[in-house]
């Protein structure tokens, strides 16, 4: 399962003044430019659909391989095949396991790369483009080379690999080039150093600043980063083998290969859920607080109170 | 009682110096803007007043205390920004809160506060809105409504109306004066804008290459500038060559001209540097010349005319409509007792 990156939107538009035209204005596109957009944009959800379409009828339909075809369309769909996995002791051990990894793993990349990302942004602006390089590192050095390293440190650091969560600092490196391009682009998309200057004059610490000014406009970015390496995490197979750690994917595997018809629809279940999680986000990061209190019922309230204690003494 | 001093405040950014040796003090309740071009050193003088960079030599003293080490946060300082600053996440009025909140001030004296200090900016009606559905002059406002809302010793403000459009910018810069002066507040008012500054300041600091060219009340700086620098960056200038004839004059082309002092050996060559309003349209014994420009601006017409003499064209301003046409044949007189002489090296 690779997850596909995808450049959050920050909070609302923005307040500055934007040079060029607004979007939508200017000359009208010719028919032909009208076209190209749709037909890349069905060619890609047709990319996109029939692998799973066609996995879906692999899984789901209770009919020989040899005779699936156009006739067979709608002849014995049934969930019996995904179900079935849903009794194995196993998967859940798995799963639970997997989201330990994931929530581990999204802590620590939170924890370690939001404070980095801001520094580098505010501080060290000239090694942005560095610091872009080495977190793009994972993608282009493949798992398996991380793997050889596992093996080599393996004997000295045993007491550490024996443990199901030492799989964590490794998922925080292979999550590096999309957790740091999401943090990277929602910082851009900030005037990070007048919102910064912003908060310490009116006496916010370095705390306060984190948590009340820079966390609440990064909400986008940090959700995206934290589902990419959810999904990261929940799809990696090559380390979890190595250290013979039975996280979800290897279960998957293994599962696949004892009844292949319900394991690959386990992994249309897998496939599925991710995607509702990502549209899942993307609603998520537009909505705004319902709870939140008007300030007009704030300062009612503070005159009331205000009176009620002037008319006690 | 607040007062702001920079006492031989030094700032070097690598090999480049944006601040030789600043003195600089602000009395209670004044407005002093620091005018001059870009990379001048006005902002960072303005950002070494707030905390945000800190002085390599030098001191900061607010009510005559140091507080050039004290970070930011520990400053009670009031600032506004180019940029418009408010807080994305949060409304009107939870921005205005913010200073108060981090200050652990209650809820209850919370939200009075901030109802009165909208109500100074006159944006009470906004308070639940956020700064994307506001516009731009509001959001300054805004900024500045949050800035005054901690009660701060001192107000910063670094060139907050250089984003807004040109009505905009009128109308809140004489609302920040109407406050400031309301208030009585401290105020360090960065701008580039000479305009802006002389409308605005009790005292105007003209600073370029780091230092302070010279700090003087708006009328004094225009009327009187202490070097050709200021007076060419506050209000147009015309330049015309000339040459030294004595301890009170000059000669411009054929025609002597009196001026204040003059610093330069006789006969030496020399710039002379004339507000458009100190030249006039004259019937006889001006420079004689041609007009090339017309430009009618409401209140007054400003001419372009080339000097046969000197083949420069200057600006000359007539009160009112001046029923001159291009190609016209006029004779300019000069009023150089506030001219600046400046040598030619």
């Amino acid at each position: 399962m690779i997850p596909v990156v995808v450049e959050p939107e920050i909070g609302g538009p923005p307040t500055a003044p934007t040079s060029g035209a607004p979007l939508g204005v200017g000359r009208p596109r010719s028919r032909f430019g009208r076209l190209v957009p749709n037909v890349v944009l069905v060619v890609s959800a047709v990319f996109f659909a029939m692998p799973l379409l066609a996995l879906a009828r692999f899984a789901l339909q209770n009919v020989p391989t040899v005779l699936l075809g156009w006739d067979t369309l709608f002849d014995k769909w049934s969930l019996k095949g995904v179900t079935g996995v849903f009794k194995e002791e196993q998967f859940w051990a798995s799963l639970r396991l997997s989201l330990k990894l994931a929530f581990g793993t999204v802590l620590i990349t939170l924890f370690l790369l939001l404070p980095t990302a801001v520094w580098v942004h505010l501080r060290v602006p000239k090694a942005r483009s560095f610091v872009e390089f080495v977190t793009v590192l994972p993608y282009m050095i493949p798992a398996i080379a991380l793997v050889a390293g596992i093996v080599v440190i393996k004997p000295q650091a045993r007491w550490f690999l024996n443990s199901d969560l030492s799989l964590i600092p490794f998922y925080v490196v292979l999550a590096l080039p999309f957790t740091y391009r999401s943090f990277d682009a929602g910082l851009k998309a900030l005037d990070l150093r007048t919102l910064v200057d912003a908060s310490r004059s009116l006496g916010a610490g370095w705390g306060t600043t984190v948590m009340k000014v820079l966390v609440p406009n990064l909400r986008t970015s940090i959700i995206y980063a934290s589902f990419l390496t959810a999904a990261v995490v929940m799809g990696e197979y090559t380390l979890a083998d190595t250290l013979l750690i039975e996280s979800l994917p290897p279960f998957q595997q293994k599962f696949v290969g004892r009844e292949p018809q319900a394991g690959y629809g386990v992994n249309l279940l897998a496939l599925v859920s991710t995607t509702l999680l990502f549209a899942m986000v993307a609603l998520l990061t537009r909505k705004r607080d319902p709870k939140r209190k008007t300030f007009a019922r704030a300062a009612a309230n503070a005159a009331l109170t205000s009176d009620k204690a002037q008319n006690n003494t | 009682m607040t007062t702001l001093d920079f006492v031989s405040v030094r700032k070097t950014f690598g090999p480049t110096v944006a601040l030789e040796s600043l003195d600089l003090s602000v009395k209670e309740g004044e407005l002093i803007s620091l005018l001059g071009p870009s990379g001048c050193g006005k902002t960072t003088a303005l950002r070494i007043a707030a905390g945000f960079e800190f002085a390599d030599s030098g001191a900061v003293l607010v009510s005559n205390a140091d507080i050039t080490r004290t970070p930011a946060h520990k400053r009670n300082m009031g600032m506004v920004f180019q940029s418009y600053s408010l807080f994305p996440n949060l409304t009107v009025a939870n921005n205005v809160d913010f200073g108060l909140r981090t200050r652990k001030m209650n809820a209850t004296d919370r939200h009075r506060r901030v109802a009165e200090i909208l109500d100074l900016v006159q944006l009470i009606h906004l308070a639940d809105r956020y700064p994307h559905q506001i516009s731009g002059g509001q959001a300054q406002r805004v900024a500045l409504a949050r800035a005054l809302a901690v009660q701060p010793e001192v107000l910063l403000l670094d060139e907050p109306l250089s984003a807004l459009d040109a009505k905009v910018r009128t109308t809140l810069r004489d609302e920040i004066r109407r406050i400031q002066t309301e208030l009585g507040i401290t105020t360090l008012f960065v701008t580039h804008d000479q305009e802006e500054a002389l409308a605005i300041s009790d005292r105007i600091g003209v600073m370029s290459n780091g230092r302070l060219e010279q700090l003087d009340t708006p009328r004094e700086v225009y009327r009187n500038p202490s070097s050709a620098f200021v007076a060419r960056f506050v209000g147009s200038m015309n330049e015309l060559p000339a040459t030294v004839a004595g301890n009170h004059a000059v000669r411009v082309g054929e025609h002597a001209v009196m001026v204040s002092q003059t610093t330069q050996a006789d006969g030496s060559p020399i710039r002379l540097l004339v507000r458009p309003e100190d030249l006039r349209l004259v019937d006889d014994g001006g420079l004689p010349g041609t007009v090339t420009t017309c430009t009618f601006q409401g209140s007054a017409t400003v001419l372009g005319v080339r000097l046969d003499v000197l083949d420069v064209v200057v600006a000359v301003y007539v009160a009112g409509i001046a029923d001159l046409a291009p190609g016209e044949r006029v004779e300019v007189a000069i009023d150089g007792q506030r001219a600046v002489c400046e040598s030619i090296s």
